[in-house]
């Protein structure tokens, strides 16, 4: 990470990791907030309640939380011992209880989300080691056997499940995929003019997971209600994350939704 | 005079009679109310001439002012063939019609119609084909007559878009028994949708007469409305067409400019019928219309359709219109009845009270038109004497109104399309519809039930039968909204139809002078339907290609059930025997618009895209992906990319090699893994160093090539082309599915972001950033792997030399991408680092003689025509492509992938695909070929025969306009054969 300058000055461009739409939200005027040791948009510079636009209608950029992936037949047990909550069936997720998410998409593939505060223990773990190289399966996971590398491993990210032969893969979901924020009460009806899944309320229930085709790209979309505020979270591949974000605002415009930022996020999360 | 026949209130249901508006009509003005469609307001204007027929160029007017003919076709500024009885006017709209020369009213193409003896059926089969070029004559000509409407070339392009919606129950339609289906459907629990084309729903309750007194209809609407607006269970889509029927219950509904796709569990379908015209001498002129367009005008549109009117009819809905008429204020000449003896039924009753003369056994023999206009004037009617023949003289009635009700095709397309099938009866000239998939049900007309009661009775039926098959049932439940008993299937019989039909069985009366038209649209008569059986094609489906009956915009509503009952006659067998055409989607005119929706084309972008924009680069789309393809001005390419060329030869450069395959291979099986998968061998492949990796399929044919890169004993980073590596994962899965070895695939490629920093000067600038990694030759040697951070950034770095210098491929997190490129660029200021594009990449890996897959290889390319040889493993006991690589060694090349110069430096240079002669005999092709600024010459790949391979030899290429080029066979590669530069 570059250096940080005062709040006032915060830009993505004195960060590493840049979201790829961070010239989308500078040209809307977005003023932006540290969250840990990511930045991410705050607030959009626009008159009302942002949170209740985003009870409405909003679409927030989360791209750079922490997120993780893991799979492997040793998958399942091993978060277990790392005492996650999973679902016991595929196209679930479950709250943590340190407020990370953690999504089962199949019987042995988990996305692992950070709370929108990143204070999760395990989104602290998943960005502390968000490097490449602490990816390596085998037993011996610290670090890689390449000469010259200084990558401190994590006993964390991927592990042979001591006495077994079940492997455990990490997957850098932080990179390979953006994520996306879709809330408010006409998020469903949005939804289907892009979606073929069923996103109604009623239909689509709060934690469901579905992987399916978004704006003719793949998707993995899981709702995760903020407070009462449906919202749905969108993973999908990041070279596409332009065109995606593009897709939705066309798509919300019908409903004069706009994109929102992460106080109005946690405006809603605290709404009963 | 403004609004001449116009009726006052309460006529004209769908008019605000408070909101008057100006539009014109072939640059004349008229003036409507809102509500009015274009095709209303004009006949409230007494403008009845409407367009000019397909090929005799008729004058023809409103006919079912429903939607469902072409007579109405107009044209809007940038839109053409618009249906004017569906159009709604608004202010300042400019309406013309089409398919005429000079005016509407005197069109000079109307001539052709005297040289109609000329243009029998399927005439243009025949004609215009000989002498020997005619048709080049004739096609100019025959092009600018045909067609409808003239497409604005400056149209820009509208908002569509589409929107899935999900219900329990789809009903389509919302006449009476669909309003019934829907009712009962919402209060057995279910969601509903029902969809109706038209402004309001009721459908015939809106128009139609069920009653002598003619007040049953729009009390029973005003209810079931009420009841239906009551309900937050039932959506509603009025101005809404379901086009189509696709499996499992997939509905097109076409509103505004927005596709719906719906999905529903059940679907009930009550969608009516179409009443149908008699055919007879100038059937077809203005003022000669189906009974319910009559009604419509009236009850819908506030419209008188005449003045004087005859009545031709073969049921009981003849008499109702022939009461509206009289309560319009029309003078109602005669009601001609095809049957002998009709029924006297109440309606029938009222209608003979009420003075107005009856004909039975009577037909309208010819139509006569005004001498003054082109409208009806006067029908002739003759008595009956059998079936389609009159007797020889008859009576003649003047009138500017003739109602024509006949009979009813169900609207079976739907249904059809759904698998139905659609029979009739020759006797009762009814029909049945039969064979409806699961979780499909019809209702009311479509399925020839016409009474009320039993309409609203099957429409119940239906309903309930759809909730039960869902899981909802009313039975036992307790109803708020709808009083009516509700059926149950379990105990209800079905309703019987009995044999009450509404269809007159032969109402086909051919005249000598002919112009007794079967199809509207094409301008059919009765001896071209027969004529066409004649010519031997006498099956329905291809009197429809040979004659274009059906093939109109109206594809055969009001002219399927003539055709099928002329051509049963002519070759001898029923009218169920013979059928109809099949009926396929769309149901109605639909945009392309429609179809496209929002178009999505999805753009890849690498995290780096807009540095390369700031940099001033011309991108280009390859697949979904933008890559910079060189940096200046448009149309500079050719000096900049020789400038990004040499900076790299000479200095330093970096190029965004982002969208390059990136797959995870891990587990303990993944070295044995991709010794079974690539050609070359890979289990000793010692960890921290990359081994070329050449893909090839059981055809032995090269398909795909990148690095493999041991990062750990059980951990490989696989690399693998932009366009190629989704189908080399996939076969990734595929083969361990079969062999099932312990490896797990990731494809990361978007996961990283990367660049190749390359040039004599990659290690000086790399350095500057890099502090715990040993750069050094000896440190990390030509194609070693390494790990550590670039700029603090973690990395994974690839010595690899594809572009022939000293070179680093440094892999980062995609976000991290653009603040990497910030980095090196700074870091290489000094050095007066340049980034490079992908014509620059191209050439400098053409200078050092690498393959591009795909374009230097083809579908039969295998290893060894492309001087590939060296990266098969011959000691592993299987590879992909093995077998047949062993079998193809054993066989001498065909040909072999050479390297060549051109040393006359004013040739014109061959492009990719150039041949490659030998005389006159095409030997080989050119793959790939460029000016090369290091070499000042041409260089390029080849395909050549076996014996031209050796270096020295000499080929021939005929390059651009012909020219043919010598050119001379090198080793390769052409640029540092010594690999001394990419392995400093």
């Amino acid at each position: 990470m570059m250096s940080l300058q005062s709040t006032e000055q915060l830009s993505p461009v004195q960060y590493d990791r840049r979201s790829q739409l961070y010239r989308r939200h500078l040209d809307a005027r977005a003023t932006f907030k540290a969250v840990a040791s990511i930045l991410a948009v705050d607030v959009y510079s626009t008159a009302g309640s942002e949170a209740e636009k985003a009870a409405h209608l909003g679409l927030a950029d989360l791209s750079t939380h922490p997120r993780v992936g893991f799979k492997g037949r040793g998958a399942p047990r091993w978060l277990e011992q790392q005492k996650a909550e999973l679902s016991s069936i595929p196209h679930y997720a479950v709250q943590q209880s340190d407020g990370s998410l953690i999504a089962r998409l199949s019987e042995e593939e988990f996305l692992i989300l950070s709370d929108l505060d990143i204070q999760a223990s395990l989104a602290g773990k998943m960005q502390e080691h968000d490097t490449p190289g602490s990816d390596i399966p085998g037993s011996d996971i610290l670090g890689s056997d390449i000469p010259g590398s200084d990558i401190p491993g994590s006993d964390i990210l991927g592990s042979d499940i001591p006495g077994s032969a079940e492997k455990v893969y990490l997957l850098p979901r932080h990179d390979s995929h953006c994520w996306l924020a879709l809330t408010g009460n006409h998020a469903s009806a949005c939804l289907a003019k892009l979606c073929a899944i069923d996103m109604r309320i009623n239909k689509f229930e709060n934690g469901e997971v579905a992987q399916t085709s978004l704006a003719r790209v793949n998707a993995i979309i899981l709702r995760h209600d903020l407070g009462r505020t449906p919202c749905f979270y969108i993973l999908s591949d990041v070279s596409s994350t332009e065109f995606l974000w593009d897709s939705l605002l066309d798509a919300m415009q019908e409903f004069e939704g706009m994109p929102v930022g992460m106080a109005a996020l946690k405006e809603l999360s605290k709404s009963d | 005079m403004f609004n001449l026949n116009r009726l006052p209130a309460p006529y004209g249901l769908l008019l605000n009679r408070t909101k008057k508006i100006a539009f014109s009509f072939e640059n004349k003005t008229y003036h409507g109310f809102a509500g009015d469609n274009i095709a209303s307001a004009l006949a409230a204007n007494d403008q009845w001439l409407l367009s000019r027929s397909f090929k005799y160029h008729r004058p023809r007017g409103l006919l079912t002012m429903a939607g469902q003919d072409a007579n109405t076709l107009v044209h809007l500024p940038s839109d053409p063939n618009v249906l004017a009885d569906r159009e709604n006017i608004r202010e300042g709209l400019k309406v013309m019609a089409q398919n005429y020369s000079g005016k509407l009213e005197k069109d000079r193409g109307a001539w052709i119609e005297r040289f109609a003896k000329f243009l029998p059926v399927g005439f243009y089969y025949k004609a215009f084909f000989k002498p020997r070029g005619a048709w080049e004559k004739w096609a100019p000509i025959i092009r600018k007559k045909a067609g409808l409407g003239v497409i604005d070339p400056d149209f820009q392009p509208e908002y569509y878009d589409k929107q899935y919606k999900f219900y329990d129950v789809v009903v389509v339609g919302g006449g009476p028994a669909g309003m019934a289906a829907a009712l009962q459907a919402a209060q057995s629990g279910a969601e509903v949708l029902l969809v109706d084309e038209n402004p309001v729903l009721g459908g015939s309750l809106n128009y139609a007469r069920i009653d002598a007194q003619g007040v049953q209809a729009r009390i029973t609407q005003k209810k079931m409305v009420a009841d239906i607006e009551a309900h937050n269970t039932i959506d509603v889509m009025v101005n809404a067409i379901c086009n189509g029927w696709f499996a499992d219950n997939w509905l097109p509904i076409v509103k505004g400019r927005r596709l719906y796709k719906i999905r529903a569990k059940e679907t009930i379908m009550c969608v009516g019928s179409l009443e149908q015209q008699a055919v007879f001498h100038n059937n077809d002129l203005p003022g000669i219309m189906m009974s319910s367009a009559a009604q419509r005008l009236i009850h819908l549109y506030g419209v008188r359709p005449g003045k004087a009117a005859v009545i031709l009819t073969g049921n009981t809905d003849g008499y109702g219109v022939a009461l509206d008429l009289l309560d319009a204020g029309i003078d109602v000449k005669a009601i001609i009845e095809l049957r002998d003896e009709p029924q006297h039924n109440d309606m029938i009753k009222e209608v003979i009270a009420r003075g107005i003369i009856v004909k039975p056994g009577h037909a309208v023999y010819e139509a006569r038109k005004s001498k003054n206009k082109p409208h009806l004037a006067a029908v002739e009617i003759r008595k009956i004497m059998e079936d389609g023949i009159c007797a020889g003289s008859g009576e003649i009635i003047e009138c500017d109104l003739l109602c024509m009700a006949i009979g009813y095709t169900p609207t079976y397309q739907l249904i059809c399309q759904a698998g139905g099938q659609l029979s009739y009866d020759d006797v009762t000239a009814m029909f049945t519809l039969t064979n409806m998939p699961k979780s499909y049900q019809i209702a009311g007309s479509v399925n020839g039930t016409w009474t009320l009661d039993a309409v609203l009775t099957e429409a119940r039926r239906a309903a309930v039968v759809a909730c039960n098959a869902i899981g909802c049932s009313t039975l036992g439940k307790e109803t708020e909204v709808v009083s009516d008993p509700v059926v149950n299937p379990a105990v209800d019989p079905v309703v019987d139809h009995g044999d009450i039909s509404p269809n007159f069985y032969w109402p086909i009366f051919p005249h000598p002078k002919g112009k007794e038209f079967v199809d509207f649209d094409e301008d059919l008569q009765v001896t071209d339907i027969i004529n066409a059986t004649r010519d031997g094609y006498e099956h329905v489906q291809l009197v429809k290609r040979y004659s274009t009956c059906g093939m109109g915009p109206s594809q055969g509503r009001h002219s399927a059930l003539a055709t099928a009952r002329l051509v049963a006659k002519a070759t001898g067998k029923t009218v169920a025997q013979t059928g109809v055409t099949t009926a396929r989607p769309p149901f109605s005119p639909e945009r392309l618009g429609h179809s496209a929706g929002r178009s999505f084309y999805p753009a890849q972008r690498s995290n780096m895209h807009y540095r390369h924009l700031e940099a001033g680069a011309q991108m280009l789309q390859a697949g979904a992906w933008y890559r910079p393809a060189y940096y200046g001005q448009k149309g500079s390419k050719a000096e900049s990319v020789k400038s990004e060329v040499l900076n790299v030869r000479n200095n330093v450069g970096i190029v965004d090699v982002s969208t390059l395959g990136g797959i995870e291979v891990r587990g303990p099986d993944a070295g044995e893994f991709l010794n079974r998968f690539y050609t070359f061998a890979f289990i000793k492949q010692p960890v921290g160093r990359a081994r070329y990796a050449l893909l090839t399929n059981e055809a032995g044919v090269v398909i795909d090539d990148g690095v493999a890169c041991r990062m750990h004993q059980d951990h490989y980073y696989v690399t693998a082309t932009t366009g190629g590596v989704n189908h080399v994962y996939q076969n990734m899965l595929q083969w361990n599915a079969q062999w099932t070895l312990d490896v797990d695939f990731s494809n990361v490629t978007t996961a990283w972001c990367g660049v190749n920093i390359a040039g004599p000067n990659a290690r000086v600038v790399l350095q500057k950033l890099c502090h715990n990694l040993d750069l050094s030759a000896e440190g990390f040697p030509y194609m070693g792997v390494r790990e550590g951070r670039v700029a603090n950034i973690p990395a994974r770095l690839i010595r690899v030399g594809f572009v022939g210098e000293l070179g680093f491929e440094i892999h980062v997190p995609q976000h991290c991408g653009e603040a990497l490129w910030d980095a090196l660029m700074a870091a290489g200021k000094d050095q007066g680092i340049r980034p490079f594009g992908i014509e620059a990449q191209r050439l400098l890996r053409l200078e050092k003689g690498h393959i591009i897959i795909s374009q230097d290889t083809d579908a039969m390319s295998n290893p060894m025509e492309v001087q590939m040889g060296w990266a098969v493993s011959r000691k592993k006991p299987f590879f992909v492509g093995g077998r047949t690589i062993t079998e193809f060694e054993k066989k001498p090349l065909s040909r072999t992938l050479v390297g060549f110069v051109v040393n006359d430096i004013k040739a014109p240079i061959p492009l990719e695909c150039h041949l490659v002669l030998d005389g006159e005999n095409m030997t080989g092709r050119v793959t790939s070929c460029e000016m090369s600024p290091t070499l000042n010459k041409p260089i390029g790949l080849a395909y050549v025969l076996p014996e031209k391979s050796e270096v020295g030899s000499q080929i021939v290429i005929r390059s651009t306009g012909g020219a043919l080029v010598a050119a001379e066979v090198v080793g390769l590669p052409f640029y540092d054969p010594e690999n001394q530069r990419q392995e400093l």
